[in-house]
């Protein structure tokens, strides 16, 4: 099947805050991940449409999941790399989770394709109310400071998990249709910003006898 | 001090009981002893540590409870202090997660008619290209 666009989104977060179940519930469970050994990474993959100006967009959405390597904090930078948003998690029951958050902002800055990619924070297992130990006003300051849209959302009952990856979109799209300038675009990170037009221009003096 | 002839089954049985001590959660704190208080280095993911007790601390601190382990190969060599090199390669799996390979080595240091860990560093293997 053909698609106008295609995105690739990451999930980060410590392990335990539920970010398997999160994208589990995203794709409408269903199991039909694949896994990338080399680079331990698993993704799974949902077609959506995106609706701009009046215009359909067809989009095929990657969304890439670690595989417990977290655990052992190894994530490699391939992990990061040519992803165009991402979602962060962590678990209103756990504060160590939350306060892990600030480390995930950092490795993002460091690996992201730039300084300050669209990220959706989320506080997860909303569901578990009577667990919970990070208030929201907490959650909200850290979003703010960092410039990061925070929502609460439950991987359990699904509350408010589409609205997370949706509105990721909607940032990572209206980024790209803005982006006047390609060097903000994702996968271009490191690369001289006029190398494009070299190529082009040895092209065609190659062509051009 | 020369050349320990047996170097092959230290090995061994170092990796034996190192990982018997390591995937019990509640054994796991006693592998204090198998490290020197001061003179004993971990590389752990690119985490440098010395000292048996950050190098603890580290260990305690990782988030999973179950390990199912597979060791596909022990590598060892005799060391020219009588202390012994081993290679690890192996599979591990935590808790419910997808089995990731994994690298690790270790030297031991003679002590005392016995041995400690003096050197030891641990990598999953994942790369930086798909």
């Amino acid at each position: 099947m053909e698609y106008d666009y295609l995105i690739k989104f990451l999930a980060l977060g410590d392990s335990g805050v539920g970010k398997t179940s999160f994208l589990y519930q995203y794709t409408d469970g269903t199991f039909n991940s694949r896994f990338i050994s080399t680079v331990g990474i698993d993704f799974r993959e949902k077609r959506l449409l995106y609706q701009t100006k009046g215009r359909n967009h067809r989009v095929h959405l990657q969304l890439w999941d670690t595989a417990g390597q977290e655990r052992f904090r190894s994530l490699t930078t391939a992990f990061y790399r040519d992803a165009m948003g991402f979602l962060l998690l962590f678990d209103l029951t756990s504060e160590q989770s939350f306060i892990e958050i600030r480390n995930w902002i950092e490795q993002l800055r460091i690996h992201a394709y730039c300084d300050s990619p669209d990220v959706i924070l989320c506080g997860n297992k909303a569901d578990l109310e009577d667990r919970r130990v990070i208030m929201e006003w907490r959650a909200r300051d850290l979003a703010e400071k960092n410039n990061l849209v925070y929502i609460e959302t439950s991987a359990a009952t699904g509350q408010n998990v589409a609205r997370a990856v949706e509105t990721l979109l909607e940032r990572v799209m209206i980024r790209m249709e803005s982006a006047v300038d390609k060097a903000m675009l994702p996968g271009r990170r490191g690369r001289p910003r006029d190398l494009d037009n070299v190529d082009l221009n040895s092209q065609q003096k190659s062509c051009g006898c | 001090m020369a050349l320990n002839p047996q170097y092959e089954a230290i090995g061994k049985g170092f990796v034996q009981q190192y990982y018997a001590l390591f995937d019990d959660p509640a054994q796991r704190p006693n592998l204090v002893n198998m490290y020197n208080i001061e003179s004993s280095f971990m590389s752990f993911e690119g985490t440098q540590l010395q000292g048996s007790v950050k190098i603890m601390e580290k260990l305690t601190s990782l988030s999973f409870q179950k390990i199912n382990r597979v060791i596909t190969a022990v590598d060892s060599q005799p060391m020219f202090d009588g202390g012994v090199l081993i290679n690890v390669l192996g599979r591990l799996q935590t808790d419910e997660d997808i089995p990731h390979a994994y690298v690790q080595t270790f030297v031991l240091k003679p002590i005392e008619g016995s041995f400690f860990v003096q050197h030891d560093t641990f990598r999953l293997v994942l790369h930086d290209t798909i």
